[in-house]
């Protein structure tokens, strides 16, 4: 086979892996209810999985000065003073990873006060690597064609 | 450039720099109070002059975590207090006195003790109100006395079905607010011992007291004030284990020891609203005295300037929902 046609389909397989569209991952949307305790200066849990369109209902519940927790990405958010817990609930509808950070100056290391909510599978993680392989599989093709020349 | 055109120039300018100057000045007149946590040193100052009549222009700023402020018995919205921003309110004071201030967010621990004064000279317009003693004083309680119950109900009294015994049954002297402050609801199951009804219908009959002295807006008024000062430490559902409950026997504050006989000394926890043992035996004027002063050997803090009376009594009437089923 010719170089050129190697390389053609390399690429064209990278764009594949790149932005073929999955098989629609389908779960019937659920109501999740998540109790997330904010301290100085962490959640726990610091992450939340999700699948997209459920209706997600997090329960903040501060255990030493006020905090808050504001959703990039979604723009909502809710403060809790210690012995008031609040609660924030709104839809997933939009998939990804989102950072979750405390919107309440809680002291020194309040810029550092940050958690994360997943929507969905990481698909963008699974490509990345799937591409990164498929380089590392294409140099070893390319450089044996080139060599056989 | 003509010589008229300079002058022209230069008070123009003049003119600019003094008006920014001016209101800079007029601005910078208000001190700024610095808020602290209590450990950090609390407010700077703490102590706020002001005469009667006057509006007192305050400016706060925070040093670390959000607080608040707001001036204890005074209707005023509280104001927040955020690092890096400015809030501005504005005071009147019709009456001379001392005044206290406190935090209106939790900021930790010892949250509670960041309190300053405000003192307000001037001269009285009208009489005087005429102060009287606490009914706990008047009734001779010892608040830093245990006041346990030996018996307890079966089950959660409910004022609903003690409703339906009471029309017949009760005798006009329970139904009084006096009766009502200055006895336990363990004393009037006692006082119904006569009546030949069951242990639990007389507890239900105790709910009924309970409740008749109580509104439906005082008791949302005392569930908003605990949720606000008391749930921290008190829990949510006043089970005595709030967010700070661990932290408080964790940092072994000598505020939470407590000597126990001679020698022993052990530590407090908050108390437990829902213990119908501790919450049967204390009778409105016992509480109302611990909310008032505070202490009994615990951080607990003293409410007595911060509250006003109305609101002590709601806060009350909230406490007792821990025990009794009061029909919504």
């Amino acid at each position: 086979m010719r170089p050129y046609a190697i390389l053609f389909l390399l690429v064209l397989a990278g764009l594949v892996v790149a932005f073929a569209p999955l098989p629609a991952h389908f779960s019937a949307p659920v109501a999740r209810t998540f109790h997330v305790e904010a301290s100085q200066f962490a959640y726990q849990p610091g992450e939340i999985s999700v699948n997209p369109g459920d209706k997600v209902t997090i329960e903040l519940v501060s255990t030493d000065v006020v905090h808050g927790l504001y959703v990039d990405g979604y723009g909502v958010s809710v403060k809790a003073d210690p012995g008031q817990n609040a609660t924030l609930t709104f839809v997933a509808d939009k998939s990804g990873s989102f950072r979750l950070r405390c919107n309440v100056t809680c002291g020194a290391m309040h810029p550092f006060m940050v958690g994360k909510l997943n929507v969905g599978a990481n698909t963008w993680l699974y490509r990345s690597l799937a591409l990164a392989s498929l380089g590392i599989f294409s140099v070893f093709v390319l450089a044996r064609t080139t060599k056989m020349e | 450039m003509k010589p008229s055109e300079l002058l022209t120039r230069i008070v123009i300018t003049v003119f600019n720099l003094g008006v920014v100057a001016l209101s800079l000045a007029l601005w910078a007149q208000t001190p700024l109070i610095h808020a602290r946590i209590a450990e950090g040193g609390g407010w700077s100052p703490n102590v706020i002059q002001a005469k009667v009549g006057e509006p007192l222009h305050l400016k706060f700023t925070s040093d670390d975590v959000m607080h608040g402020f707001s001036v204890g018995q005074m209707e005023m919205q509280p104001v927040d207090i955020e690092p890096g921003k400015v809030s501005e309110t504005t005071l009147t004071f019709t009456k001379p006195g001392i005044y206290t201030f406190f935090c209106t967010r939790w900021c930790g621990l010892n949250h509670w003790r960041m309190r300053g004064t405000v003192k307000v000279t001037g001269s009285e317009t009208g009489t005087p109100e005429p102060v009287t003693p606490p009914l706990y004083v008047s009734l001779g309680l010892d608040l830093d006395k245990p006041h346990p119950v030996p018996f307890a109900p079966a089950g959660r009294p409910s004022a609903a079905n003690g409703q339906k015994l009471a029309a017949s049954l009760l005798n006009a002297r329970f139904t009084t607010p006096d009766y009502y402050r200055s006895h336990a609801p363990a004393q009037l199951f006692d006082n119904l011992r006569s009546t030949g009804l069951s242990d639990s219908q007389r507890w239900d009959l105790v709910a009924t007291v309970w409740q008749s002295n109580t509104t439906p807006a005082g008791l949302a008024e005392g569930k908003q004030l605990f949720a606000q000062n008391c749930a921290a430490c008190h829990g949510e559902f006043g089970g005595g284990n709030g967010v700070f409950a661990d932290d408080l026997a964790a940092a072994g504050t000598a505020s939470m020891q407590t000597m126990n006989g001679d020698m022993a000394m052990s530590m407090q926890t908050p108390a437990d609203f829902t213990n119908p043992q501790r919450m049967l035996g204390a009778s409105p004027a016992l509480l109302q005295g611990k909310i008032l002063r505070g202490g009994m050997g615990t951080g607990m803090p003293m409410w007595g300037t911060i509250f006003t009376h109305e609101q002590i009594w709601n806060v009350i009437a909230y406490l007792y929902s821990f025990q009794f089923d009061y029909p919504k």
